[in-house]
């Protein structure tokens, strides 16, 4: 089962870049996990509906999953959970 | 306002911001009813209407007409006596305030994440962005 992650981001965010590369570095080391960068300003209506409150922001599977940033440990546990799909 | 008292037309001017002539007005038109008045002539106002003027001031600010708000006072007055088109019209009009209200909620939620992000920059501010966009 694919996982697609998304990574809510906006301009002047002090932890996004952080949350980024690990975000990478765990992506890569998977298969069947896609990501994206989804900046709030140019995608406020689709931040909205998800209910993103704050940046970073990540939503797996169309779902919000954290507000803030996880720990990698904590985030990679949750992607091997969401691809099993339970 | 408390029960058991009474109010002339400038303090509901002060308390509602209605005035005198717009509340002779709706008495006039039947959408005020049941207005007192002093030996004097002077007119004064009840809890109840006071409560029947909020109710027209809050459906005016949902863009109700007079003739509409008429319909939903008399149905507020005794529900189970309304007639069936009466209903109907209020049905309609419980959906345009959920739509509304749909629709504050994504307002409200949209201006408190750009808020949230104006918080999170070290520089300048996103909510402009936003908003220009």
């Amino acid at each position: 089962m694919t996982v697609i992650i998304e990574l809510f981001t906006s301009p002047n965010c002090s932890n996004c870049a952080e949350t980024i590369t690990d975000l990478q570095e765990i992506t890569n080391a998977l298969n069947g996990v896609q990501w994206r960068e989804v900046n709030i300003i140019e995608e406020l209506d689709y931040a909205v509906e998800l209910g993103v409150l704050s940046s970073p922001s990540i939503a797996i599977n169309g779902q919000l999953v954290f507000t803030g940033v996880p720990s990698a440990k904590t985030l990679l546990a949750t992607i091997k959970h969401a691809k099993t799909g339970d | 306002m408390g029960k058991n008292t009474t109010y002339r037309i400038g303090e509901l001017n002060a308390e509602l911001g209605i005035s005198g002539d717009t509340l002779r007005y709706y008495e006039k038109i039947g959408l005020l009813n049941n207005v007192a008045r002093t030996p004097a002539g002077i007119r004064y106002y009840t809890e109840k209407n006071v409560s029947s003027l909020r109710f027209i001031l809050r459906a005016k600010s949902m863009n109700f007409t007079l003739d509409e708000i008429k319909q939903l006072l008399l149905f507020r007055e005794a529900p189970q006596n309304s007639r069936v088109e009466v209903q109907e019209l209020t049905r309609q009009k419980l959906k345009t305030i959920e739509d509304k209200v749909i629709e504050l909620d994504k307002l409200r939620k949209e201006l408190s994440l750009l808020l949230n992000l104006c918080g999170c920059a070290d520089e300048g501010c996103p909510i402009i962005d936003g908003l220009d966009s």
